[in-house]
């Protein structure tokens, strides 16, 4: 047994994304052992939620919560409120919903793989991965007026419609992107240098990913088929619009990058097949209700399983809110991936995980 | 090999970056921008002050009973919850127009905050002074109104 070494990485960190901090206590370049600290961001969006705002404000403010997947809270906060005001949403505002929500995983997808490409010492990646991100990032503008807070599903339905020349926009980027996909996926399966950090770096095995709970393409990644889009078809009818679900094998980094690449495929497929089967209905169900009883939302973000809770009181302002976020289910599993990699590719790993750490501490 | 060649046709392309504050950048035709307001069209209903999300409309009101409309572009999420809210279309639209950045002087924080607070104010204070005329007026009309009947009775 060699000499141990502690050291810590964050909570400002170059390679780091966000406020997040850990412990790696370190033999010969291997991590042994780890520690995490991932509440540095804490901003009581759930007390605000539950004082300051009154329920339909609140979809604007949960849209705070993350920068990412701001569609994903806003879609969940509106589930759960129409739940507690028992009204049903128009199809159409349903078939929008699920196309924003696809256009946001992709762009989420492609920033994770930009920086664990970036994080590999891979910096040429990057750039071309985030070029190819910045037309979905216009997409979204074009659909929703703002390139970061979409602020698109309202209690009731959808903010605004879908124009035609928008429509035409989606389709003549999603068929030129097509062969940008393939690229890239080419690139993260064969490239020998990205290989040397993300091949058997920060595995977990399907067992380890059962016990511990993970969500999300970190979960299937490792084999796990877990997704809320397999499970529920309630709220939104993501069969019809063919969704099948994607899963790796070795848990690895280079098996989360292809599940993330193959989920990009997927999401291109939803995103076709809405735009082709787009139902002609209202955009929002009007409503005086009050939200009164409890309800709970299940929705796939980009990352996982979000989950949302909700209780009303027959007044304007909830009684409560509470958020838990897929990054939140993930942390016990991030501390074990470590074990037994190298020092080195740690900040792939931590890239990997894709976490969203104002989603968890709120 | 094949990468040599990508390297040198790389040379003869045109950067993809913008040069920002010189070029524009994408901006949609529907840009949810800064909110615009038509004096003339409103019936000062007071809804979009209740529905906007972060208070950035107030409206304040003078003892003679005029309103006026307030909008902070650096308070605003550019929602678009108050033009949904407003009964009278036209009277709130977007202009789809960027906002300019907020600087020291426009103190934002604090002096946004005293507005707000001053315009509640403002309102509160018209409505007592309306009360307290209304309940004068009342008074009054019932003086004559007994005046009257005593004449009448005598």
């Amino acid at each position: 047994m060699g000499k141990q070494y502690e050291i810590p990485v964050g909570a400002q960190h170059i390679s780091l994304l966000e406020p997040l901090h850990f412990k790696f206590t370190t033999e010969n370049e291997r991590i042994v052992d780890t520690a995490a600290n991932v509440f540095y961001v804490h901003r009581g969006i759930e007390k605000a939620c539950c004082t300051k705002f009154k329920f339909r404000q609140v979809s604007f403010v949960v849209g705070r919560v993350c920068g990412l997947c701001s569609i994903s809270h806003t879609t969940a906060y509106s589930q759960v409120a129409e739940k507690l005001v028992k009204i049903e949403v128009p199809p159409r505002a349903k078939y929008l919903r699920m196309l924003v929500i696809e256009l946001d995983r992709i762009h989420s997808h492609l920033l994770c793989l930009s920086h664990v490409a970036e994080n590999s010492g891979f910096e040429a990646l990057f750039m071309k991965t985030m070029q190819y991100r910045e037309a979905f990032m216009e997409l979204l503008e074009a659909v929703c007026g703002n390139r970061v807070q979409y602020d698109f599903a309202i209690v009731g339905g959808v903010a605004r419609d879908l124009k035609p020349t928008v429509v035409l926009m989606i389709r003549e980027r999603m068929d030129h992107f097509r062969h940008q996909l393939e690229e890239l996926i080419d690139i993260f399966r064969n490239n020998w240098t990205l290989s040397l950090k993300n091949k058997s770096a920060g595995a977990i095995s399907r067992d380890d990913a059962l016990r511990l709970n993970v969500v999300g393409p970190f979960a299937r990644a490792a084999g796990l088929a877990i997704d809320v889009r397999n499970e529920t078809e309630d709220l939104l009818p993501w069969k019809e619009v063919g969704f099948t679900i994607v899963t790796g094998t070795s848990g690895d980094v280079y098996a989360r990058n292809l599940v993330r690449l193959h989920e990009i495929e997927v999401s291109m497929r939803i995103i076709e097949n809405v735009l082709d089967g787009l139902p002609e209905s209202a955009l929002v169900t009007e409503t005086k209700a009050f939200p009164d009883g409890e309800a709970v939302v299940r929705i796939e973000a980009p990352r996982g399983e979000l989950f949302y809770y909700a209780k009303g009181n027959k007044t304007q302002v909830l009684e409560r809110l509470k958020i838990k976020a897929p990054t939140f289910s993930n942390i016990s599993a991030m501390v074990e991936g470590f074990q037994g990699s190298e020092y080195g590719s740690a900040p792939a790993i931590i890239a990997s995980y894709d976490p969203c750490l104002s989603c968890t501490a709120r | 090999m094949k990468t040599f060649f990508k390297a040198l046709g790389n040379l003869f392309k045109r950067p993809v970056t913008v040069k920002y504050p010189f070029e524009k950048t994408f901006i949609p035709e529907d840009y949810r921008g800064v909110i615009g307001f038509n004096e003339s069209l409103c019936i000062w209903c007071h809804r979009c002050e209740s529905a906007c999300p972060p208070g950035a409309i107030v409206f304040s009101q003078d003892m003679e009973g005029k309103q006026r409309y307030y909008y902070n572009r650096a308070v605003c999420i550019f929602c678009e919850e108050c033009i949904r809210s407003c009964p009278k279309e036209g009277a709130l639209y977007n202009t789809h127009q960027p906002a300019q950045c907020a600087v020291k002087e426009d103190n934002i924080n604090n002096g946004w905050n005293i507005l707000f607070e001053e315009a509640l104010q403002s309102r509160a204070a018209y409505a007592a002074e309306k009360k307290r005329l209304a309940a004068e007026k009342a008074a009054s009309a019932k003086l004559q109104a007994e005046k009257a009947a005593q004449v009448s009775k005598e």
